[in-house]
């Protein structure tokens, strides 16, 4: 054994069992969603901070912590039901005009600080994705249930599709610039997207059919989604392809081949729980407090106005689309979490050549106030919604 | 304070309350969501009226005041139609039957209302338990003497009821075995059951219900649970043991199913005819019957001792209310419920459903496709 591999396979699960612990402490105390608490204690261990986790870009974690978030959104996928935005069109309205004022007001207070405007862009793209994996995960604790929680999951996984989608056409666009164009950027994006959709849907499409063949409807088909999600993600990391998109295709269209997600096994049980902690503790080990602390103004400042242009926007559609100004603006105070993704894309960026998280540094510091902070919001919308059960369980 | 005043109606005069559940369309249990789909509907004028349950996963309705059953099935349909708009606008399923087939009643809310607070306080987990679904069915009376005539001479035909709208086999999960199980929720409850043999509305008020309230186990007529109780502030007599059915068109079938008894019972009132309480010997146990095997129930005649199928003496009594029926132009009612006793009743077709389906959410899908109108 060498020196320099003992801590790391030491030091990953002690970490997890620490944030276990504090996940636990603090909800039971204060009710606090478990998934601050682990980012929380991700954040101080961080290879930047005290220092005591190792570097999460080594291969390996990256890869669990995309099958842990990949779990979530085959989840996520899952519960969204595409007839309702056939039958209520303004939810994808409230969608679409929610990310653009979104994308609109982050690109102008980072102008405003002076930031170049190709970063601006960027961060406007990445500003726009809600997080699914946030949402749900505090859903699933608290069994909420309502139209806020509703809507909060449809809307962030919407959002985060969009945001996924420009963010590649920027990339592609800012990044090859001298080699092409708009269109060819935009021609390469689409694929890229397509084919990670097209690859989660033939997921979707041929296991539920596999099930049929074998007559294994009728029991729970947990276990095989979730090692069908693993491979899904592996396969995807490994051609370049989008794990996000592929696993919400692969939920959405097993969900619409009619194949049930039991309710015991939400969130995958006790597998999802255990790569839950890892997950959100791990992201946060990822932001650097220096790079954070660097960018915290314009951080602020964009989380500030994110959540006005949601809340806004889903207060202004709440009545045409069936509920009340009070829930809209709480839908909109719901998707304050910003994905997880967001992360993991600035992670896997630096492979692409481009060193995107230097210059991203307001994003760090959004994503590390939201990584705790955001939970946090999301169960203050649940909780004035009154979409929560009572405390004493009746 | 004293029981209020029987409030006359018109005779044979219908109404029809139907239990509704609400489900997530992702996994197919129950919901809160009454609380969002009343907000909704309160926008526009509801056709009849709508109003919270206990516990925030069930929504209840009711239609106004109908003459026949034309009348009824068409302002059910009306308000079938604003439910399932309003629901496919909020990502919600809205569907009958008297369970939900795997709901489990420590996940239920109670429904925010001093009244529902009450009853949970006092009642405990049986106040949970209670999210089941049944359709009540009011009938106009002209005044008490007539209410309570009618509920008395009704007693034997409540069997029928139950067995014609069972669509509660599977509870919790499970197969109960019986056709209705969500009676035997009812059952759990300290005033449920039959109302006492008495005949004249003054002995009921003076006598009876004067006693009752002295003791201080109940305040109002809301506080018995019993199979056919006395509406005096609507004038009327309410029938509770129907499980919500399927469709709504099986809802009008089975409230004209009474009406035409009803109409029935009232041509051949005699005055030596009284109901004692011997007629009352074999009520639970043909309840029972009708609970555990439906239609193939056999019953014990309350007079002559002899058993009887229930299916035979459904069909038997639809021959005796066909000119009933006729007079109160509610033929196609006939029909129907003789396409229950011919092709089964809800239950059958949902633990057939169970069977082709493999799941229990498939089970819950289906009712909501029925109730929806939808061919399946």
């Amino acid at each position: 054994m060498t020196i320099p591999d003992f801590p790391f396979d030491i030091v990953w699960p002690v970490a997890l069992l620490l944030a276990w612990l504090i996940g636990e402490i603090a909800y039971g105390r204060a009710r606090i969603p478990r998934i601050s608490s682990y980012a929380l204690v991700g954040f101080s261990l961080g290879y930047s901070q005290l220092g005591v986790l190792p570097d999460i870009g080594s291969g390996n974690m990256l890869l669990l912590a995309n099958i842990a978030f990949g779990l979530i959104l085959f989840e996520a996928g899952h519960r969204i039901n595409l007839r309702w935005l056939r039958h209520n069109p303004w939810i994808g309205f409230a969608s679409i005009v929610e990310s653009l004022l979104t994308f609109a007001v982050v690109y102008g207070v980072s102008r405003a600080f002076d930031t170049s405007a190709n970063v601006a862009l960027l961060l406007a793209a990445l500003s726009m994705a809600s997080s699914p994996a946030v949402v749900l995960r505090v859903i699933n604790e608290l069994k909420s249930s309502g139209q806020v929680t509703e809507r909060a999951l449809h809307l962030s996984v919407l959002n985060c599709v969009m945001a996924v989608f420009v963010f590649k056409l920027l990339v592609g666009y800012l990044v090859f610039e001298s080699s092409g164009s708009l269109l060819q950027a935009g021609y390469k994006s689409l694929l890229v997207l397509a084919l990670s959709v097209l690859i989660g849907a033939t997921f979707g499409v041929t296991l539920p059919s596999l099930l049929r063949l074998l007559h294994r409807t009728r029991n729970d088909a947990t276990l095989v989604f979730a090692i069908s999600v693993i491979l899904l993600v592996a396969l995807t990391h490994y051609l370049k392809l989008s794990p996000l998109l592929a696993t919400l295709a692969f939920g959405i269209w097993s969900r619409h081949r009619r194949v049930l997600l039991r309710r015991s096994e939400r969130g995958f049980g006790v597998l999802g729980d255990v790569l839950s902690v890892l997950l959100f503790m791990s992201v946060a080990a990822s932001i650097h407090w220096r790079l954070a602390a660097s960018g915290l103004l314009l951080g602020l400042s964009i989380v500030l106005v994110r959540l006005a242009a949601k809340m806004i926007t889903l207060g202004c559609f709440s009545y045409p689309s069936g509920i009340s100004l009070r829930k809209g603006l709480l839908t909109g105070l719901a998707m304050a979490p910003l994905s997880v993704f967001v992360i993991l894309v600035l992670e896997q960026t630096r492979y692409l050549g481009i060193n995107l998280l230097e210059d991203l540094s307001a994003l760090a510091a959004a994503a590390l106030v939201l990584e705790i902070a955001g939970p946090l919001l999301t169960l203050l919308a649940l909780k004035l919604a009154r979409e929560l059960p009572d405390k004493k369980g009746d | 304070m004293p029981l209020e005043d029987f409030k006359p109606s018109n005779s044979l005069t219908l109404g029809v309350e139907l239990e509704l559940q609400l489900l997530n369309l992702s996994d197919f249990d129950l919901t809160a969501a009454s609380d969002d789909m009343l907000e909704l509907l309160r926008r526009n004028s509801f056709p009849g009226a709508v109003t919270p349950e206990i516990t925030q996963g069930m929504i209840e309705v009711a239609t106004s005041i109908s003459l026949g059953h034309d009348d009824l099935l068409s302002e059910l349909r009306r308000i079938r139609d604003t439910l399932v708009l309003a629901a496919d606008r909020l990502n919600i399923g809205v569907g009958g039957g008297g369970t939900h087939p795997f709901q489990t009643w420590q996940e239920q809310r109670i429904t925010e209302s001093p009244r529902f607070r009450e009853v949970s306080t006092l009642y405990g987990y049986l106040a949970k338990q209670f999210t089941i679904f049944g359709q009540h069915i009011h009938i106009g009376c002209r005044d008490g003497d007539e209410a309570l005539f009618l509920l008395h001479a009704l007693n034997r035909y409540v069997p029928h009821f139950i067995a014609l709208s069972a669509s509660s086999p599977f509870i919790h999960g499970h197969d109960t075995m019986f056709q209705s199980s969500r009676l035997n929720s009812v059952f759990a409850f300290p005033l449920s059951g039959r109302a006492p043999a008495i005949l004249r509305w003054d002995d009921f008020v003076n006598d009876y219900f004067a006693k009752m309230e002295h003791t201080g186990v109940v305040k109002s007529m809301k506080d018995f649970y019993w199979d056919i109780r006395p509406k005096p502030e609507f004038g009327t007599i309410e029938l509770r043991v129907c499980d919500t059915p399927l469709t709504i068109e099986r809802a009008a079938a089975l409230a004209c199913y009474l009406q035409a008894l009803c109409h029935r019972l009232l041509g051949t009132r005699a005055p030596g005819n009284v109901v004692t309480e011997d007629d009352y010997l074999v009520y639970n146990y043909n309840r029972f019957q009708a609970c555990r095997f439906g239609l193939d129930g056999v019953v014990v005649d309350p007079h002559s001792y002899a058993p009887i199928s229930l299916r035979e003496d459904i069909l038997a009594t639809l021959m005796t209310i066909e000119t009933d029926a006729v007079a109160l132009g509610c033929e196609t009612m006939i029909e129907h419920i003789h396409g229950i006793i011919r092709e089964g009743a809800d239950a059958t077709h949902l633990r057939a459903m169970f069977q082709t389906q493999g799941s229990l959410e498939g089970v819950a899908e289906y009712a909501l496709a029925r109730f929806r109108g939808d061919d399946c």
